[in-house]
């Protein structure tokens, strides 16, 4: 029985092998370029978006985009309020940033944001403030 | 388990029929998720088991897997090996499926085709028709091993 299941392991060991070498997959450990619901600078840009900052007050005073509404986790129902008024008037996509790749805010918001506004196109921006300021 | 080992000896014909869906299931389950892993992967992760590099993984070997013990289910050499792996295979898919229905999950199934409709899956049909596989998986599975204890005895009387 052993010698059927390494035959079976081998075989299939060969046809992952086959699906690499042929390119057929990228390499599982390679991160994804853009993960789900991410957009580069670039493209946003392009877009007429409404532009929301996940970071707290005294981080938004610093960075903010000059057109940028602050949405916080501690002051959601503000930020929210003041938010679906320019979108429901304006129902341009949201993109939302904080203050690098790895801050993982936009992302929580921005979550939190398709729950509350289910039919608006919303993105964290890939890179954060830092790739507004690039 | 007595009373039903007669009984598998007796219907060849139906366990060779049953050998034979089951493989050609899983032979073309597997095609169309060797040539799209990515999009497979994407079925994967929408189980919420596992994260997204894991599920790129699974979706990079299970097809391979599944493509394999559909063929070695008609090859003597890994015949039983076969069948033990895809009736363990059946086991998880529906532990899986009863798992995403009982969390209400809207997902792509992922069982044939990555591209599947996006609609909610029907989980009754999925799991029945799984436990219907399941069934005949273990009729083959009961029918190889028989076969091959009497070879062992004969080889050594």
């Amino acid at each position: 029985m052993l010698r059927e299941f390494c035959i079976i392991l081998l075989l299939t060991v060969i046809g992952v092998a086959y699906s690499l070498v042929s390119g057929l997959s990228p390499l599982p450990s390679e991160s994804p370029e853009l993960e789900a619901g991410e957009i580069r600078m670039a493209d946003a840009k392009a877009l007429n978006a409404i532009w929301v900052d996940a970071g707290g007050t005294n981080e938004f005073e610093e960075r903010h985009t000059p057109e940028a509404l602050l949405l916080g986790e501690d002051d959601w129902d503000t930020g929210l309020f003041e938010l679906m008024n320019i979108w429901l008037i304006e129902p341009h996509p949201i993109i939302i940033y904080c203050e690098s790749e790895g801050c993982g805010k936009s992302k929580r918001i921005a979550e939190r944001l398709r729950e509350s506004l289910p039919d608006a196109e919303i993105y964290s921006l890939k890179g954060g403030s830092a790739a507004w300021q690039d | 388990m007595a009373g039903l080992t007669p009984r598998i000896r007796s219907m060849p014909y139906l366990i060779l029929i049953g050998r034979l869906v089951i493989s050609a299931t899983f032979i073309l389950a597997a095609l169309p998720k060797i040539q799209d892993p990515a999009a497979f992967a994407v079925s994967v992760e929408g189980y919420r088991m596992v994260t997204a590099n894991l599920a790129m993984w699974i979706a990079l070997a299970l097809p391979w897997l599944e493509l394999v013990t559909g063929f070695g289910l008609l090859i003597p050499q890994i015949r039983r090996g076969s069948a033990l792996v895809i009736t363990l295979l059946l086991a998880v898919f529906i532990a899986l499926h009863a798992s995403a229905w009982a969390r209400g999950l809207d997902i792509n199934c992922g069982c044939f085709n990555a591209h599947e409709s996006e609609k909610t899956p029907d989980y009754f049909w999925l799991i029945l028709r799984n436990i219907g596989l399941l069934t005949a998986c273990i009729f083959v599975l009961i029918r190889d091993w028989q076969h091959w204890v009497r070879r062992e005895d004969t080889s050594t009387s």
